[in-house]
């Protein structure tokens, strides 16, 4: 094993089940996609969005996954999440296999499993009350009681943060900030186990911002969740997560827990993002933007691409 | 640092209902980088395309803008002449490079183009080759090469790089940049901001730099001004609006990007501060103070528009109740 990895969880303090079996486990998964045939002689070339990765995450943890676009962070997401098949490898929830089955199998991965997307103007319906979104889940759950779902549905907008007269409002009635909480809303529905949060706050502003890692801390802590963020941003990840795995190329190049990650990155790449990251503190200090490239490209060795 | 570049007075936005900007005024020297935060929705990029002529039909704007070397008012400059303007005295880069190139068309052809229109360039064939040049000293390795490819087969962080060829073709005094950074990945906007930094002092331009990104603004400009309800609430050098600000609206900015503590350790979870409530739509900003319905330190003296306050060295704030205002010298400490 490579001393810059850490595949197992970390033990948690206060969690008193150190040795318990993972919520999630994904055991040298890989995901081929096949390009448009070049020539007729050779075969088709094939990109490798995952490329082998192994992990374990433990029930509680959470865990985040950077890269840069095109690292393979989203097909992984997708892949262990069900809503694409795995070329090889295996992916278990909850010790249940997740790779091979068909959606009507899958059916108590909804339930386990919710995911959050990055941009809540296209990933919920515009022509949807809030009341409808918010229930859907419960509906497709078999929950046929339109006044439990109802309570239910008031119930979830109150842990979000959101008024109750939310309820009959359409999503562009919102801000960003605000749709971001019915998304999360949404995803709580069906009580799940696990929260797939995909670049939840990148479209939003700083302010609002803090206003949904507060609200993500809130639900992972009071709902009892494990968490997968995945995100392009350090500095967020740093604060959401316990550990990080580094994503590039489609292969884990380094996981650790998140402040040993950032006091002693291992890998080149690792360095190299961190050293990316402009920081007030940093700028106010006299870091210009020539100073900030020039770390990146050391880092980089001068294997530098846009 | 030299002569002023552009002039901005008591510019103001306004559709026939609902006034968007109102009274913002500043200058730009030459070689100077200035940076224009705020949230979304507080007017940052309407103040960029009001400055290039650029509003759509039916927003007008009043006020005055001057650009050196050009005698008069823009604003009042028929779109005839605001074409021959735009592209050689002043330019601009946007934030999706996408959208802002032409997906039919080689990008070298399209870096050529801007020359050949405002004439700097004799000839296609010495357009072409000129373009070339820019590719390559915006760091596009094999330039030949990249000029003859379509926009969908570079990447992000080229694509940007080509945007900012095209705006830094024909040298102008004036280059905007509307979150030049935003769509790309941490490493390439080092390199991208590096760039834009470097070209716009090797040829001595005003730059106004749009972002919401704090750390990227103190990292590329000297001079910050934070705007909000489109309005400029407070401006200054980067060092003493960042660390001494006066604006509730600026505080509660730095309060809620620094994911970090001082010391740079990790901030407690759940304790991130924030700004309450969220920015109201177009022309439902409150009178008076416009932060005054998410500021906690408003009053009832806070319905009448605050009077600018000036610091000296250029920096000020538009705020009845500054922050920390007992440490400043006279001026700034007016309460009641």
């Amino acid at each position: 094993m490579p001393a810059c990895t850490r595949w197992a969880p970390i033990p948690h303090p206060g969690m008193g089940h150190a040795m318990t079996e993972p919520i999630l486990k994904l055991t040298d998964v890989r995901r081929e996609f096949r390009r448009p045939r070049t020539s007729l002689r050779t075969p088709p070339p094939v990109v490798r969005a995952v490329n082998g990765v192994n992990l374990e995450v433990a029930p509680g943890e959470r865990l985040g996954i950077v890269g840069e676009s095109g690292s393979g962070k989203s097909t992984l997401l997708r892949l262990l999440s069900g809503l694409d098949q795995p070329t090889s490898g295996q992916i278990e929830v909850q010790g249940r296999r997740v790779d091979g089955q068909s959606s009507r199998q899958l059916k108590w991965l909804r339930e386990t499993m919710q995911l959050v997307f990055q941009d809540p103007m296209s990933s919920l319906d515009p022509r949807m009350r809030v009341r409808d979104i918010i229930a859907e889940p419960l509906v497709a759950a078999g929950m046929s009681a339109a006044g439990k779902r109802e309570e239910r549905v008031v119930t979830l907008l109150q842990s979000v943060g959101l008024p109750k007269d939310a309820i009959d409002r359409y999503p562009h009635q919102f801000s960003g900030g605000q749709r971001q909480r019915i998304s999360v809303a949404r995803a709580l529905a069906p009580q799940p186990k696990i929260l797939v949060a995909d670049e939840p706050v990148s479209a939003l502003d700083v302010s609002v911002r803090a206003q949904v890692l507060n609200l993500i801390d809130n639900v992972v802590e009071g709902f009892d969740l494990t968490l997968i963020f995945v995100s392009h941003d350090l500095s967020v990840v740093r604060h959401v997560c316990d550990r990080v795995a580094v994503m590039r190329r489609g292969e884990f190049v380094e996981v650790a827990p998140t402040e040993e990650l950032f006091a002693d990155p291992q890998h080149a790449y690792t360095k190299q993002l961190i050293a990316a990251i402009p920081t007030l503190s940093a700028a106010l200090g006299g870091r210009t933007a020539a100073a900030l490239a020039d770390e990146v490209n050391q880092q980089a060795g001068g294997e530098n691409r846009d | 640092m030299g002569a002023a570049v552009l002039s901005v007075q008591g510019l103001g936005v306004a559709t026939t209902r609902t006034p968007l900007l109102a009274d913002v005024s500043f200058t730009i020297d030459s070689g100077e980088r200035v940076g224009l935060i705020g949230e979304s929705g507080s007017g940052k990029s309407l103040t960029a395309l009001a400055v290039m002529g650029l509003l759509s039909d039916g927003v007008r704007a009043n006020g005055t803008v001057e650009l050196a070397g050009h005698e008069g008012n823009l604003l009042e400059r028929p779109e005839r002449e605001m074409a021959k303007i735009r592209g050689s005295d002043m330019a601009m880069i946007f934030q999706e490079p996408m959208t802002a190139l032409n997906p039919t068309m080689r990008v070298g052809a399209q870096v050529a183009e801007v020359m050949r229109i405002h004439g700097t360039e004799p000839s296609k064939a010495a357009a072409k080759s000129r373009a070339v040049e820019l590719l390559d000293s915006v760091g596009l390795p094999d330039p030949a090469n990249v000029a003859r490819s379509y926009p969908h087969q570079l990447s992000g962080g080229q694509r940007q790089r080509i945007v900012a060829a095209i705006a830094l073709a024909n040298s102008p005094d004036l280059l905007i940049c509307d979150e030049p950074t935003t769509a790309l990945d941490v490493t390439v906007q080092a390199l991208v901001l590096d760039l834009i930094v470097r070209q716009a002092q090797e040829r001595d331009a005003a730059l106004l730099f749009i972002t919401h990104d704090l750390a990227v603004v103190a990292t590329v400009c000297e001079r910050v001004m934070v705007m909000y309800g489109g309005r400029i609430v407070e401006a200054g050098p980067v060092t003493e609006v960042f660390t001494d600000p006066r604006h509730h609206y600026t505080q509660g900015l730095l309060a809620a990007s620094d994911l970090s503590m001082p010391d740079g350790s990790r901030r407690e979870r759940r304790s991130l501060p924030t700004i309450a409530g969220s920015v109201p739509g177009a022309g439902h900003f409150p009178d008076g103070c416009v932060f005054r319905n998410r500021c906690e330190a408003a009053t009832e003296a806070c319905t009448e528009v605050p009077t600018w306050h000036d610091r000296g060295d250029g920096a000020g704030y538009a705020c009845v109740h500054p922050l920390g205002a007992d440490s400043s010298s006279g001026h700034g400490a007016r309460d009641d």
